[in-house]
């Protein structure tokens, strides 16, 4: 008989297997979570571009400003899309049935969770990989990548727990739009546009409250010359990431807990 | 009298018209789901444009006439009227994936009033979506130069818009009759929107974007409603904004009464 360990780590496997078989299944299911961020991108570059000639902006150029953001968006949108296929499973009672299995019932959602990080990379490298073609340097360097990929996990992560405490507090699947617009505001109620001394106005007030502004910071240490990889600008965004999945992941298990109660 | 003269009495196909508009209008009304997205995301959107790059206000160039959430709220107009045409070509593929539309090919009523049912509510929608968000704009601190002649102009400009919106979509789900691929054109929303200046002057946009607004008929509807608000021609032609839309909206209606006919002919 396998230990509690192995026999968790064989769960969960098994879940985030039968998790990624969806990028097999839903052909061009992943398209949206590339295109929207892409169009974002694109459009905000070509129509905000000039801002990053104002004095203070930490880079010349806005797309790299951007860049970031927008890799972080598409890992958020494929984290919510665990939530969004929870749902699925909940309305079409698979996961009743995954629920009387002996399985422990935090590892129903650890599967789903984990294999939503591992198809995030998708997003995330195709739009980081337009970016540069557009011209955006890597001006961070190793470090810096790294930085942002960490960055665009955790979003991912606390997206796919935000996604999960809604589809098991509603359990249908027209809470998708909800999920994903949850991601969408979140991101940008930030420090999307400018950086915060340019910031003007109720943003500039709620942007410091917001823990993607740190998360964007440490993705910004990729292609942003004026955050260079440091860890002053790496800190805050783990301790934000460790917190909004903390929160989320303690309200999602607390949603699980009740579920047939 | 027969269905054939009952069909080309145009008293009684003004009466469908009214019929079909109120009809989609009552759907949209009792059916949040369909009025947030047009509602509330050009609302966040403008919120959070307004606020996160009002810095621009101090490039050189940028127009001086009105606040800056005056000047971005063209935008966030033109957004909430293609968003609202959008609604209404999905709720017309939902109505053919549900059968009702089946129904109404049934009665005695000419295929164009079916059409034009659904563009007259998206005229209504789009008009009131825009003195909502006028308003909202003018509480957060826009003002309009323009007067109340101006607000008018761009509250219809920005119906014209939605009108022409719903004919494309409403194009679009008579060829497919499906919901799913209306809901996939979502993005189609932005694109329109990012290749016109609609949140900024079109002399600050990046050299590409600039080259590329010439050809976007929206580039002169949101250059005509910001004229027409703060009067100042400097900001646009409003000659140019009424005679695009015009266009846009007659040209998309066309479109949409050409695949009704290519479905009845195909049924």
């Amino acid at each position: 008989m396998t230990t509690g360990v192995a026999y968790s780590a064989e769960v969960t496997a098994a879940m985030w297997r039968r998790s990624l078989l969806e990028i097999r299944r839903v052909r061009g299911g992943m398209l949206p979570t590339i295109l929207a961020p892409l169009i974002f991108l694109l459009g905000n570059s070509g129509q905000f571009g000039r801002l990053g000639s104002l004095a203070g902006f930490p880079t010349d150029s806005y797309m790299a400003w951007l860049l970031p953001l927008a890799c972080l968006q598409g890992a958020g949108f494929a984290g919510g899309a665990a939530g969004a296929n929870l749902a699925r499973d909940i309305e079409q009672g698979l996961f009743d049935r995954l629920r009387t299995s002996p399985a422990p019932r935090p590892l129903l959602l650890a599967g789903p969770v984990v294999a939503s990080m591992t198809r995030s990379v998708i997003p995330a490298t195709a739009i980081l990989a337009v970016g540069l073609a557009f011209g955006t340097g890597l001006s961070g360097g190793v470090l810096g990548l790294l930085a942002l990929y960490v960055a665009a996990l955790g979003t991912c992560m606390a997206a796919a727990m935000w996604g999960c405490l809604l589809a098991l507090r509603y359990r249908t699947q027209q809470v998708g739009p909800l999920i994903q617009n949850g991601v969408f505001l979140a991101v940008f109620l930030s420090t999307a546009y400018t950086p915060q001394p340019l910031l003007q106005g109720w943003l500039g007030t709620f942007a410091p409250y917001n823990p993607f502004t740190y998360v964007l910071e440490l993705g910004r240490q990729a292609t942003v010359s004026g955050v260079e990889p440091s860890w002053a600008h790496t800190w805050p965004g783990l301790v934000a990431i460790a917190g909004m999945v903390a929160v989320l992941g303690a309200l999602a298990l607390r949603a699980l807990g009740r579920i047939g109660n | 009298m027969s269905a054939v003269a009952l069909e080309r009495r145009p008293a009684v196909q003004a009466r469908v018209i009214v019929a079909l508009a109120q009809r989609a209008l009552a759907v949209q009304l009792r059916r949040a789901q369909f009025l947030i997205p047009a509602l509330v995301l050009p609302l966040v959107l403008l919120a959070v444009i307004a606020s996160g790059t009002s810095a621009g206000r101090n490039l050189p160039g940028f127009p001086t006439s009105g606040s800056y959430i005056g000047f971005v709220i063209g935008g966030a107009l033109l957004q909430g009227a293609l968003l609202a045409g959008m609604t209404a070509g999905t709720a017309m593929a939902g109505d053919i994936e549900g059968g009702f539309f089946d129904r109404l090919l049934a009665a005695p009523v000419h295929r164009a009033s079916i059409v034009l049912g659904r563009v007259v509510a998206s005229l209504v929608v789009g008009a009131a979506q825009a003195c909502l968000f006028l308003a909202v704009g003018l509480i957060f601190g826009a003002d309009y130069a323009g007067g109340v002649l101006g607000v008018t102009a761009a509250v219809v400009l920005t119906a014209m818009v939605a009108g022409a919106a719903a004919g494309a979509t409403g194009a679009l789900a008579l060829r497919t009759g499906s919901v799913e691929l209306l809901r996939n054109f979502f993005p189609m929303v932005f694109v329109l929107l990012f290749t016109a200046p609609a949140f900024f002057p079109r002399q600050l946009l990046s050299p590409a974007m600039h080259a590329v607004t010439r050809f976007n008929p929206l580039t002169y509807v949101v250059e005509g409603i910001r004229a027409v608000l703060h009067d100042d021609r400097a900001l646009g032609s409003p000659a140019a904004g009424f005679a695009c839309a015009a266009g846009l909206l007659t040209g998309a209606t066309a479109l949409a009464v050409l695949a009704m006919r290519a479905r009845t002919r195909g049924a």
